[in-house]
């Protein structure tokens, strides 16, 4: 048997060890299973009853009800369909982007690096939300859209990671070996580079996802995000803002959402970096 | 020292135009008519073409990039498709408020961020470092605009302890403008009425804006303090008999100033996009509602501004942070 | 020991401070704040300004030659002038000669002829957003209005211009008369004093503009010349684009009135003691456009006719809405003279599927749904609405799909006649039939007609016969073959007429709204 003996291993005994990770980890598996179960655990979230508007939680609607009288469950369940694949497709977009633009400038260094990291800069600098409010002014809202426009402010972050790990990896004696045997400058990038950074990546993709997920409720909320009536997280607290009073479930659940959503997925990020990284253990 | 901060203002140069360049790309891929958005609904294609011509909207996209550059040298931000103002008086009017969110939910930051960590770290995997621990987790993870509505519900319409939405209470005459912050102008003004009222009403947007940096600074500071605390020369000193609180404060939290300075450093940059969410629900007359307005009005020139002084403050601050790293760290030097 | 000093100092002036609160009481009683939406506001200058927001706060800023009878929008009568005189020309025109009244402007400087002649002239020279109703409406041009003397204006008017549009017309803001030597001194290169007035004002009326923070507030202070001195001494604007920070502004007493309350939160706030709330009129409908050009989805009228059997109208106005609507099919509304309030549709999705299956549509169709973001009339927000009619529309075989854009460009979209359907909004620009009739039936208008690519020539011909005929009678006759024609056969569905909810605290009295929005703030008194 592997699997106790994986288990057992160091890494695996740290992860498991710390009860936030494990938490973490959890709801992380827990939402993936809610948003493949979607068609199973909930009903449909479209369907519309303007006689049952605004109704509280109840066991036909365990929670409540909306403004055109849809199930607030079902829509949240379908809604995380949507906030994941967001958020995994950012980071994904961002990663290859990032990546490859962080690892072209640490490889070729000189003019090259100065160029793309002023470049990642001007991404840096500019206000996250205002350029996702522009991108998705220019592209028209849509779910696609948010995606371009969220990848489009996080991917700096992947290109600054790995050009400096490139830097830090470059120095070391196996790839100066290499180098001095003449292997081609792209063959190191991805034989000796790649493995090296995949720990802090690892980390930094698990905090994105749960940063991604925040910034796509937050375009949604302003009305720049998916079209209505998709269930989407962050336009349904915000057409369901106005209730507060009548219907506090209608806008609570989705945003309690995004908050377990984005919770799960930091305390995931915390874990790993105590496993795969003994060293940080304590730098956050 | 200073051959590194020529350099840095050259960067800093080249970030700024480039910001300014995007924002001028993205403007100009908007499949949509700012004319038609500034003339409204009811407008006349003639009028249209009229009011195109008059503001060169009509010309093609690199004579509207030139002559914007042009007018940018010469320190004119332009004019507001919308409003005819220019778009620096605009930006006079807005920012200080935000200017003043900001600062508010800084303080609220480090007022609250900085001694939870400090306790945290003190009792580690006890419950009280547990209990900020589970905050700051928590804190990190709230979407901004519903811990806005239900701080507004909560504080302003069930329990009336805070003022509701907007930067003072509307019986009271506002300050003789100076800095364009209610609370700064009210004191300079000795109008303390005015400034009680401008501090109530800042409290809520502040605090609910700076939840996710005190969260955020609560974490570092615990980290930064853990790591501190289990360094030798710390050790020695508690060793040598000091008290330990002496020990702590003084080595712990002095050596935890780094990482707090460069997390207040991000935090400040990205405390604007923060804005635009709090400042809509809390009718706070600030830069991120004026964002907003701008963006949704097709306003390119100044949504073009906002992002230039946005990007212009923000590298400001990270260069004033790389400076003060060095002060504070005497190991770094910059060549 | 000196910092615990100061910090002393500061303690004491906040406990003076908190003591002095109660000294604020007075002023209360004469200040009147208003929480509202006012990011439509772009200039308060009245020759220039033609939003929503602009017009009710600039009526009372600058009087007009002629204004309405208080809410009453059927009776013209008496502002600038005492009276006015209506001739023929010998080319077939007309000309009206107003008779000015005494009055003075915030300067202090008298009312003028030449002070009116100045004003019109400069809303045709700057041609701005609303100039259009001068020069296309009424077909002015620089030098139509005459001085004959200090006290008497002649407006000459060409031929096919019906005077009585035109009387309507000048109530408008557009002809809102500002002191031409006050502003004159403050025109800085071509800007005809624009610049200057975006923070002052120079007007007649009870109320002059003292400060604008723009995204915070707009506060105009009672004009000391204005001979009836007003109990509201200021009153106070502020943006609030919340409902619920208007709810709660309201609630606390931090605001008098609230503009912007959803229908939900209006109907509860009717059973609070502490509030009044009052449900205005308004001259909007809220409409579906259909594209009825050569081989667009709706070509074939009874598409059409399906969609307007099809929406539910009676669940739009009763559950969403909760009431702050009336049921309206025809393009002149209620409180318009000729308005039809026939209802020539009932819901009946039987019909609605008969219709699309003659229409060779049984197999259904799919359409892009171009909806605005915001509200929608009657405070009910345009992605709950479009939500309601796609799920109606769903049920007769029209699949839609929402496209929900900022209003600038869904604008851009309809006015390239490239929408398929649209939900929105319509406003006329002035109260009178032809407001409506002509942008909505006659396509060379190049109006909504126009973008919904409906090219009838009835429905030109009609609009244009009613729009040149002085018989009132014949008028009339004319609007109700109109309405009954655009109803079956226009491009659109017509979903309702919103009342616009209004919330007052209990203390506010003599709050009034007009159906075109316009508030007499001099009409306000609020009980201590």
């Amino acid at each position: 048997m592997t699997a106790p003996a994986f288990l057992r291993s160091k890494p695996a005994r740290r992860f498991l060890r710390n009860p936030g990770t494990v938490l973490g980890t959890a709801l992380a598996v827990v939402l993936v299973v809610i948003a493949l179960l979607a068609p199973v655990l909930a009903g449909d979230p479209l369907l519309q009853n303007l006689g049952h508007r605004l109704q509280g939680p109840s066991a036909q609607h365990w929670f409540g009800t909306d403004q055109l009288g849809r199930d607030v469950w079902s829509r949240v369940v379908w809604g995380s369909r949507i906030s994941l694949r967001i958020g995994f497709v950012v980071v994904a977009v961002s990663l290859a982007v990032g990546g490859a633009v962080g690892m072209a400038a640490g490889m070729l260094g000189g003019f090259w690096d100065e160029l793309l990291m002023r470049v990642t800069d001007i991404f840096l600098a500019f206000p996250a939300l205002i350029l996702a409010m522009a991108i998705s002014a220019a592209l028209g809202p849509s779910l696609g859209n948010v995606m371009i426009a969220v990848a489009a402010v996080s991917w700096p972050n992947y290109a600054r990671l790995l050009r400096a790990q490139v830097l830090a990896v470059r120095t070391l004696d196996y790839v100066e070996a290499s180098r001095a045997l003449g292997a081609a400058r792209f063959r190191q990038a991805f034989l000796h580079v790649l493995p090296n950074t995949l720990t802090p990546l690892l980390v930094q993709a698990s905090f994105d996802i749960g940063s991604a997920i925040l910034t796509a409720a937050g375009l949604g909320f302003i009305g720049f995000g998916a079209q209505p009536p998709t269930p989407e997280w962050g336009a349904m607290v915000s057409e369901t803002r106005n209730f507060i009073n009548e219907a506090p479930w209608a806008s609570s659940a989705p945003a309690l959402a995004i908050l377990v959503t984005v919770l799960a997925f930091n305390l995931l990020g915390d874990g790993l970096r105590d496993v795969l990284d003994p060293r940080g253990r304590t730098r956050r | 020292m200073l051959s590194f901060l020529l350099r840095r203002l050259g960067y800093l140069i080249f970030v700024v135009w480039g910001v300014g360049f995007a924002a001028f790309f993205i403007s100009h891929i908007v499949p949509a008519d700012p004319a038609a958005a500034a003339l409204g609904s009811n407008a006349r294609p003639a009028q249209i073409e009229a009011y195109r011509h008059k503001y060169g909207l009509d010309l093609p996209a690199y004579q509207q990039y030139l002559r914007y550059m042009v007018d940018l040298f010469r320190g004119d931000l332009g004019n507001s498709l919308r409003t005819q103002r220019p778009i620096l008086s605009d930006l006079k009017d807005f920012f200080p408020a935000t200017f003043e969110l900001t600062l508010g939910a800084m303080v609220f930051a480090v007022l609250f961020g900085l001694p939870f960590g400090v306790i945290a770290a003190l009792y580690q995997d006890r419950p009280l470092d547990l209990i900020v621990r589970t905050l700051a987790l928590v804190g990190g993870a709230t979407p901004v605009y519903w811990l806005a509505i239900l701080a507004l519900e909560l504080f302003h319409s069930r329990l009336g302890w805070l003022p509701g939405p907007g930067e003072l209470n509307p019986y009271l005459i506002e300050p003789h403008r100076i800095t364009g912050m209610m609370v700064v102008d009210a004191a300079l003004a000795g109008e303390w009425q005015v400034f009680w009222s401008a501090l109530r009403h800042l409290i809520m947007p502040a605090a609910v804006l700076g939840a996710f940096s005190t969260a955020l600074l609560a974490r570092m500071v615990r980290s930064a303090m853990l790591e501190v605390l289990s360094q030798d020369y710390v050790r020695t000193a508690r060793a040598k008999g000091l008290a330990g609180r002496v020990v702590t404060f003084k080595h712990a939290l002095r050596n935890a100033a780094l990482p707090v300075l460069t997390v207040m450093g991000s935090l400040l940059g990205s405390l604007l996009t923060g804005a635009v969410l709090t400042e809509t629900i809390f009718s706070w007359p600030g830069i991120g509602s004026y964002a907003t307005s701008s963006a949704i009005g097709l306003d390119f020139p100044a949504v073009m501004g906002v992002t230039l002084v946005a990007g212009l403050a923000y590298s400001l601050i990270n260069l004033l942070v790389d400076v003060l790293y060095a002060v504070f760290d005497p190991r770094i030097t910059y060549a | 020991m000196a910092r615990f000093r100061i910090a002393w100092v500061v303690l004491v002036s906040l406990a003076a401070g908190l003591l002095t609160f109660g000294s604020a009481q007075s002023a209360q009683q004469q200040t009147l704040v208003i929480g509202g939406d006012w990011t439509d506001l772009i200039t308060l200058d009245p020759g220039v300004a033609y939003e929503f927001s602009s017009t009710p706060i600039d009526d009372n800023i600058y009087q007009r030659l002629v204004q309405f009878d208080g809410t009453d929008l059927s009776k013209v009568v008496p502002g600038l002038a005492s009276s006015w005189d209506i001739a023929s020309t010998a080319d077939g025109g007309t000309t009206i000669t107003f008779h000015l009244k005494d009055a003075k402007f915030s300067t202090g400087r008298p009312v003028t002829a030449q002070d009116v002649v100045w004003s019109f002239d400069r809303v045709i020279q700057i041609n701005g957003p609303s100039a259009f109703l001068f020069t296309d409406v009424a077909g002015m041009k620089v030098g139509s209005t005459k001085a004959l003397d200090d006290k008497t204006v002649q407006l000459t008017l060409p031929k096919g211009v019906n005077p009585q549009i035109i009387l309507n017309m000048l109530t408008f803001n557009i002809g809102g008369v500002m002191d031409a030597t006050e502003v004159q001194k403050h025109i800085d290169g071509n800007d005809y004093g624009q610049k200057w007035l975006n923070d002052h004002s120079a007007g007649s009326g009870p109320y002059m503009l003292d400060r604008w923070d723009r995204g915070s507030q707009v506060v105009l202070t009672a004009n000391p010349e204005y001979p009836n001195p007003p109990s509201i001494k200021r009153v106070i604007l502020r943006y609030m684009q919340e409902s619920n920070a208007q709810r709660a502004a309201i609630t606390s007493g931090e605001i008098d009135v609230a503009y912007n309350f959803t229908p939900d939160a209006f109907n509860q706030a009717a059973t609070d003691p502490n509030l009044k709330t009052i449900k205005t009129d308004s001259f909007r409908m809220q409409y579906l456009g259909m594209n009825s050009g050569p081989g667009a989805p709706f070509a074939d009228n009874r598409v059409r006719d399906a969609v307007r059997y099809a929406i539910d109208q009676q669940g739009i106005i009763n559950d969403l809405l909760g009431g702050l609507g009336r049921p309206m099919q025809t393009i002149i509304p209620y409180g318009l003279m000729g308005a039809d309030t026939t209802q020539y549709y009932t819901y009946d999705l039987e019909k609605a599927k008969q219709l699309m299956a003659e229409a060779g549509k049984s197999g259904g169709m799919t359409v892009e749904f171009l909806v605005a973001t915001g509200a929608c009339g009657g405070g009910v927000p345009c992605a709950d609405l479009a939500a309601k009619i796609q799920s109606d529309l769903a049920k007769i075989g029209i699949t839609t799909n929402i496209k929900q854009t900022t209003s600038a460009q869904l604008y851009t979209i309809y006015r390239q006649q490239a929408a398929q359907l649209v939900l929105a909004e319509w406003s006329p620009d002035y109260p009178d039939p032809n407001g409506n009739a002509s942008p909505l039936a006659d396509y060379n208008a190049k109006s909504l007609a126009w973008r919904n690519v409906w090219n009838d020539a009835e429905g030109t011909k009609l609009a244009t016969e009613a729009a040149t005929s002085t018989d009132p009678a014949q008028r009339k006759a004319l609007y109700a073959q109109l309405t009954k024609y655009v109803a079956q056969n226009g491009p659109y569905a017509i979903l309702y007429q919103p009342y616009v909810p209004i919330v007052t605290t209990a203390k506010v009295q003599g709050f009034a709204r007009s159906a075109q929005g316009d508030v007499d703030y001099a009409a306000i008194s609020k009980l201590p």
